[in-house]
């Protein structure tokens, strides 16, 4: 969780204060955690997540600072079917990200990891708003064929 | 605006786990969350496969301090000592001090109808499979415990579901007898002796009857450790 708030804030403090926050919310309201609505895992980094986003905790560094993901092939020619792992569950979103063609998964890899905007990509790419907004809709549609959602 | 089309809905509970969104838009599709479990549900799907991503980073070491900082800050005793009200508002142990008393005026007016308050959970999941928990555990301050289905599950009509549990690995497993598969047990405290954090708990497929042995003799089907809450 702390590598997690680190690369979205870019700030060693920031990223404990949030952490920490998290943790007092945690404490407080530990009772609406449900464990039949998803895992305390996802939970808990669903807490973490949204203060970050919501205390625009987000990155000021350059957006080509390196994430994880760039050095897999920009092959882009897995289908859906392809990359779809019947028996295992996990790691499904890294071997569906892995099809994605880089022009689309960079700036989706940029919004999980820095925690930018569209806005914050498209200016950070230097491509139009509107290519950015159709590059990250085509593969979260590919993302979410390739994931079953 | 939340579009009509359920297609670009589902796209925008993409958009909306990844933040992509400027903080406006971002409340107004979180009100629609609240109000749509369906689309709820979707969201935490999606934030449970980004998990993979999380795991991909490099991972920190926390530095001391800040369980220390946690704690302080739980406990509501950091920084300048505020003023008596406010120490009082801010204590943990008024706040204690009054959730009991609270609990024992319930508790005298509802009698009976009390359930005892859990101090103790486990989740029990499958090996590798975090995110589907199949059965609960809760302990209550009395000892009771209470062992519940969250899924329906399918076994074999010629084999026996056992209940385990291991507190001390010195000690090794003891079993807490053979489960229902689907249906909840209900375990005195004097069956399930102490509870600790981190206690170990399983259920296991075993012959008809349960393990010819003391320990569990068949595969894992679930397993959990106990969580004080």
């Amino acid at each position: 969780m702390l590598a997690v708030a680190r690369r979205f804030t870019g700030d060693a403090s920031l990223a404990e204060d949030a952490l920490q926050e998290t943790f007092v919310q945690v404490w407080k309201h530990a009772h609406r955690f449900d464990c039949e609505r998803g895992s305390a895992r996802t939970w808990l980094f669903g807490l973490l997540r949204y203060r970050l986003i919501n205390q625009h905790h987000r990155a000021r560094r350059e957006a080509f600072e390196p994430l994880p993901g760039d050095h897999w092939a920009d092959d882009g020619g897995s289908t859906p079917e392809q990359c779809y792992v019947e028996e295992d569950q996990r790691h499904r979103l890294i071997d569906c990200l892995q099809t994605l063609r880089l022009e689309r998964r960079r700036p989706i890899l940029m919004a999980y990891y820095q925690g930018f905007t569209y806005e914050q990509i498209a200016e950070r790419l230097s491509v139009p708003l509107g290519t950015i907004k159709s590059r990250v809709r085509s593969g979260l549609k590919g993302l979410q064929e390739c994931l079953r959602l | 605006m939340i579009p009509e089309s359920p297609q670009e809905q589902r796209i925008l509970i993409a958009e909306y786990v990844l933040g992509l969104h400027a903080p406006e838009q971002e409340a107004e599709i979180a009100r629609w969350l609240e109000q749509d479990s369906e689309a709820a549900d979707l969201a935490r799907r999606w934030q449970e496969h980004w998990l993979d991503a999380a795991a991909l980073l490099e991972p920190v070491s926390l530095p001391p301090q800040l369980w220390k900082r946690i704690s302080r800050r739980i406990e509501g005793t950091s920084g300048k000592r505020p003023r008596l009200w406010l120490q009082l508002w801010q204590s943990l142990t008024v706040w204690r001090a009054l959730a009991a008393s609270l609990l024992v005026a319930v508790a005298l007016l509802l009698g009976p109808l009390r359930q005892p308050a859990p101090v103790y959970t486990v989740i029990l999941q499958a090996p590798g499979e975090a995110a589907n928990p199949g059965w609960r555990v809760t302990v209550s301050d009395a000892g009771e415990l209470r062992l519940t289905p969250l899924m329906h599950g399918s076994y074999p009509a010629d084999r026996s579901v056992q209940f385990w549990t291991l507190a001390d690995p010195a000690l090794g497993p003891r079993s807490l007898g053979l489960v229902e598969p689907d249906h909840p047990l209900v375990l005195p405290a004097r069956r399930v002796g102490g509870v600790q954090s981190g206690q170990l708990f399983e259920l296991t497929l075993e012959p008809a009857g349960g393990s010819p042995g003391k320990r569990p003799s068949g595969p894992i089907l679930f397993m959990g450790r106990a969580v004080a809450l």
